[in-house]
């Protein structure tokens, strides 16, 4: 999450100036004291360029002039709504239910609607086809898997399918559960950001629910990210520009043992030993990501990754952003402090535990019958 | 201190009834009147220095004393929470830390307090004396928040400087904290934080921060030492050798201190070739701590070793003790 702090206009008027300046005399890309491309500063990660392309664009990465022009024109009238619900759920007006008022809420986090329209038609680019690669057959069980175990907890529910009460509620997850499930036991229940566990990993892809920055901060020999992912999930991922090997494969790090090395102007980062307490599009403990990150001018870095993992996907797959420099003077980067006031995580256990004791004294109906996974925010 | 355990003897402890015991504390921090040390001079080996002249801090850095213990001088405990034992000078290791042995215990330390004394108001230290009794319940490092300034810079893991051209970033092993110093010109921060909001400068060769804008939840050690959210820290960082900082930081909160006081300490350089920070990713560590009282089934009930079996009675505490986390 990212505020923006008004500062007066002198003082904009002036940052512009300078920045105008840079960008005249900054043909080349900048660098630090030292001579390494400088990838330092505040980066938005918000994009509106989907991960999977449209088919209408085939094996297009680029709009054309007339597309673009139709894709900003309906950008700027999706900006004119309201930030409601209006949409119809199941023949009613979405207008006064809960899912409206949960959206009016996240909209005020939204921040600045966008304006601009990158000609990307995906952040894909390989497959040539713009879209992720098939999953393989021990993905696409393993998925199934886990959607069957959220199906079961949400059968007989106002939000599942018709039924009785599962008796699939006692199994434990078949994988180790970030997801927003229908049950409450324990904390392993609730999703990774209600446990704040801050599963985002460190690609720009998949960060920021509501938007996002992240900082960049270099020395010789290490770079660092501070990605600001929104909820006060910000994330540090430190990478060492070194060449010493990988870590044991049986150790895991949450988001990956990283190595650096420049490429030129490219600094590239492989990372290994990623957990299996992650989920990246269905890819755990086996995913190998290769990130490069390239400063194209003053204003945009460039940040593509490579995702492999054999396990999960039938092919590696490679996506691309630009992103866009943020101005540091009024983007304020807001540290992560989710679990220290985690009171969200702590009401979800207690009034489940008390809807049970009520249920077990007739005073209320049986929690196992209530869905409380799929109503409120998310893309529901 | 002698403790026996016969090989059949079964120590049936309830811990949650532990907590409510009187805690006997020990003595505390003798406070000696010492002259305190004079600043230690720096090397004459050259250090590493950015391209603009000024040192470089950029590396791998941990503190080597017990000062997250307590920043005060102390002797060493059988454990930081106690109970009263047979004789009034034998306090025994209380049940949630007894199994733990000679491991759970407190080591020794020189204090790293100018003086060696915290200038506590008069009902501030009365505060501290309960912290310090009410340990378990209370210190914000068991139940993995981030740990402010000045305490990060001392806490037993390892912290990596980035030193960049107007940031320095500090990445820390514990719960993944982070804070960015800034050394341009930046918006104050808009609320308090756990790891505040730190301006820099350059006096010569000594970075001087500024940390404003942080939380009272946050102490100082694990014996009790707090603050509130008037905190001004203002750190000094300085080479005495290429691979040794000289950390200083002068603390004042005139709603806890009756004057500023200072803590000073060298930070070392990790050498090893393979140093890297890795991950101790605490929030998971605790949830069975913070929620395990909040399960359907409580999992944690009982601890059975060959000469002790442990019993936890978890409880839900009332409201405005639940929801102060």
């Amino acid at each position: 999450m990212r505020t923006r702090a008004r500062v007066f206009a002198t003082i904009a008027a002036t940052t512009a100036a300078i920045i105008l300046v840079g960008a005249q005399t900054q043909t080349k890309v900048p660098r630090t004291a030292w001579g390494a491309p400088d990838l330092q500063g505040l980066w938005n990660t918000n994009t509106l360029v989907p991960l999977e392309r449209n088919q209408q664009y085939g094996t297009r990465a680029q709009m054309t002039e007339e597309e673009h022009a139709r894709a900003l024109a309906d950008l700027q009238q999706r900006n004119q709504r309201p930030g409601r619900d209006s949409r119809e759920i199941a023949g009613k007006s979405g207008v006064g239910t809960e899912k409206d008022v949960a959206r009016a809420y996240n909209e005020f986090w939204f921040g600045d609607k966008p304006t601009k329209l990158s000609y990307r038609t995906s952040m894909i680019i390989d497959p040539p086809n713009g879209r992720l690669p098939a999953y393989t057959p021990e993905a696409t069980k393993r998925i199934a898997d886990k959607r069957e175990f959220l199906a079961a907890l949400l059968q007989g529910t106002s939000g599942g399918r018709p039924g009785p009460i599962s008796p699939r509620r006692k199994d434990s997850s078949p994988d180790y559960n970030l997801d927003r499930i229908n049950r409450a036991d324990g904390p392993e229940d609730r999703g990774g950001p209600e446990r704040c566990l801050g599963d985002n990993l460190p690609v720009t892809m998949g960060t920021g629910t509501f938007g996002g920055v992240m900082q960049v901060v270099q020395s010789p020999d290490s770079v660092s990210v501070y990605y600001d992912v929104g909820q006060g999930q910000g994330f540090a991922w430190v990478i060492p520009i070194t060449n010493r090997p990988h870590l044991p494969k049986n150790i895991q790090l949450y988001r990956g043992d990283a190595i650096g090395h420049w490429e030129g102007d490219t600094l590239v980062v492989d990372v290994t030993n990623f957990s299996d307490e992650t989920n990246f599009r269905g890819s755990r403990q086996n995913l190998h990501l290769i990130q490069r990150f390239r400063r194209l001018d003053a204003n945009t870095l460039q940040v593509e990754f490579t995702a492999e993992d054999p396990t999960t996907w039938m092919r590696p797959w490679t996506a691309v952003q630009e992103l866009e420099r943020a101005d540091d003077k009024t983007t304020v980067v807001l540290e992560g402090g989710c679990h220290e006031g985690n009171y969200g995580l702590l009401g979800m256990l207690l009034n489940t535990r008390a809807a049970e004791k009520a249920f077990a004294e007739g005073k209320g109906p049986d929690p196992a019958t209530q869905d409380n996974a799929t109503g409120g925010g998310g893309d529901n | 201190m002698r403790i026996r355990f016969g090989v059949s003897a079964t120590a049936i402890i309830s811990a949650a009834l532990v907590m409510s015991l009187a805690v006997i504390v020990g003595r505390v921090s003798a406070q000696r009147a010492s002259v305190s040390a004079p600043v230690p001079a720096s090397s004459s080996a050259p250090i590493r220095r950015q391209a603009n002249g000024k040192p470089d801090f950029s590396g791998i850095w941990q503190a080597n004393n017990s000062a997250n213990w307590d920043v005060l001088t102390h002797e060493a405990m059988p454990a930081r929470v106690m109970q009263t034992g047979v004789h009034q000078l034998s306090p025994v290791p209380a049940a949630p830390v007894l199994a733990l042995g000679a491991v759970g215990g407190v080591p020794p330390g020189v204090g790293v307090v100018e003086g060696d004394v915290i200038p506590y108001k008069p009902e501030a230290l009365q505060k501290k004396k309960d912290n310090f009794e009410h340990w378990l319940d209370r210190d914000p490092e068991i139940k993995c928040y981030q740990p402010g300034v000045p305490r990060a810079m001392y806490m037993p893991y390892p912290f990596q400087i980035l030193q960049g051209t107007n940031k320095i970033m500090m990445v820390f092993e514990y719960a993944n904290a982070q804070r960015t110093i800034h050394l341009d010109q930046v918006e104050p921060y808009p609320n308090d934080s756990w790891m505040g909001h730190s301006v820099g400068h350059w006096e010569g060769d000594t970075l001087v921060v500024d940390v404003t804008s942080q939380i009272d939840k946050t102490w100082f050690d694990r014996a009790g030492d707090f603050h509130s959210d008037a905190l001004h820290v203002v750190e000094r960082y300085r080479m005495m050798t290429p691979d040794a900082i000289w950390y200083e930081a002068t603390i004042e909160d005139p709603n806890v201190f009756t004057r500023p006081w200072k803590m000073a300490m060298p930070l070392y350089r990790h050498l090893e070739p393979n140093a890297q920070l890795m991950d101790y990713r605490c929030i998971e560590m605790v949830e069975e701590l913070l929620y395990g009282h909040l399960r359907k089934q409580p999992l944690v009930r009982t601890w059975e070793g060959q000469t002790m079996t442990v019993r936890v009675e978890r409880k839900v505490p009332p409201p405005d003790v639940l929801y102060d986390r």
